[in-house]
């Protein structure tokens, strides 16, 4: 009986063959062995409503909006930056800036009449009466 | 039985998955699961048909509650609280509708073909001792002698110390091995059984 005691609580040997053997005979299965098939697909049948609520009603959060511009940001951006270096390494001049003057870039684009020699071609309102 | 594996994905993974509605992932949990519940489901009910109704709407009212499991990666021992607490509900109900004693399988959602008388035999002779032994006893030898879990499985799932899944496992074993000592020509039917 010590023996027994020891080998039962101490370590885990197992199942006992021969109480396993005759316990088997509780499984359903036993004698019918598509009996737990059908019982995963009663269940699957049961859940197919929720499961569907679920799928429905899988909304999108503000992680998965990131994460989807980050997947078209990132390859996006490292395709720019690899023209960019390229262009830059090809040190192709793309036009030379020409050193020009504060005062002639104002009166350089300006063409036509000034602003009081229109003026003194038009009749104002208040001369008329 | 150890059903886990490095290969297949892990109950949290699973359990995440189905939060979604994905079909396959929970199909997966049940799968894994169906077996050590309707053994759970039949230590409290003791009662085929009571043990399959008790164990499918476990999985039904776990999918409604699936946010509610605190810890994916322990979804067994919450699954089996489920079971358990849906068992009890059963057999209170069951009691107070005092309800005759049905042939079995006339209430079984999934038909089962008849057995050799044999085998129904010692079926009904370790439902007697079963019902003879206190409930986490019959839980116990179940899951490990008729579903394979191991001890720190069983200690796990059903939230017990190791110490006291094995004294359990022991006073079970013990208490079945003498009922099915006393009844006369039962090594044949286990052979039967085999």
């Amino acid at each position: 009986m010590r023996r027994i005691h020891e080998s039962d609580a101490t370590v885990d040997s197992g199942r006992d063959p021969e109480l396993a053997a005759a316990l088997a005979v509780l499984d359903p299965a036993s004698g019918d062995p598509n009996y737990w098939f059908r019982f995963g697909s009663w269940v699957l049948s049961g859940a197919a409503r929720e499961l569907s609520r679920r799928r429905l009603g899988a909304r999108l959060t503000v992680g998965d909006v990131l994460e989807s511009w980050a997947r078209a940001l990132v390859p996006t951006a490292a395709l720019v930056a690899a023209l960019a270096a390229m262009l830059l390494l090809r040190g192709d001049p793309v036009g030379e800036a020409l050193p020009i003057g504060v005062e002639e870039l104002l009166v350089s684009e300006i063409e036509g009449s000034t602003i009081p020699a229109r003026i003194s071609n038009v009749t104002f309102a208040a001369e008329g009466f | 039985m150890s059903i886990i594996t490095s290969e297949t994905p892990s109950d949290a993974e699973l359990v995440r998955r189905a939060r979604k509605g994905e079909e396959v992932a929970f199909g997966l949990l049940v799968r894994r699961y169906q077996r050590p519940a309707y053994a759970v489901a039949l230590s409290v009910t003791n009662r085929h048909e009571d043990a399959e109704d008790a164990a499918q709407e476990s999985f039904l009212v776990a999918l409604d509650r699936l946010d509610e499991c605190r810890s994916p990666e322990r979804f067994g021992g919450w699954l089996m609280t489920i079971v358990r607490n849906r068992s009890k509900n059963l057999v209170r109900r069951e009691s107070l509708r005092d309800m005759d004693e049905l042939p079995p399988g006339t209430r079984s959602r999934i038909p089962t073909p008849d057995r050799t008388a044999e085998a129904a035999e010692l079926r009904g002779m370790l439902r007697q001792a079963l019902g003879e032994l206190p409930e986490v006893q019959r839980q116990v030898v179940l899951l490990h002698d008729l579903e394979g879990w191991k001890h720190r499985e069983i200690a796990d799932r059903l939230d017990l110390p190791c110490g006291t899944v094995r004294s359990h496992l022991h006073f079970a074993r013990k208490a079945l091995r003498a009922a099915l000592r006393k009844v006369p020509g039962i090594p044949d039917l286990m052979r039967v059984a085999q």
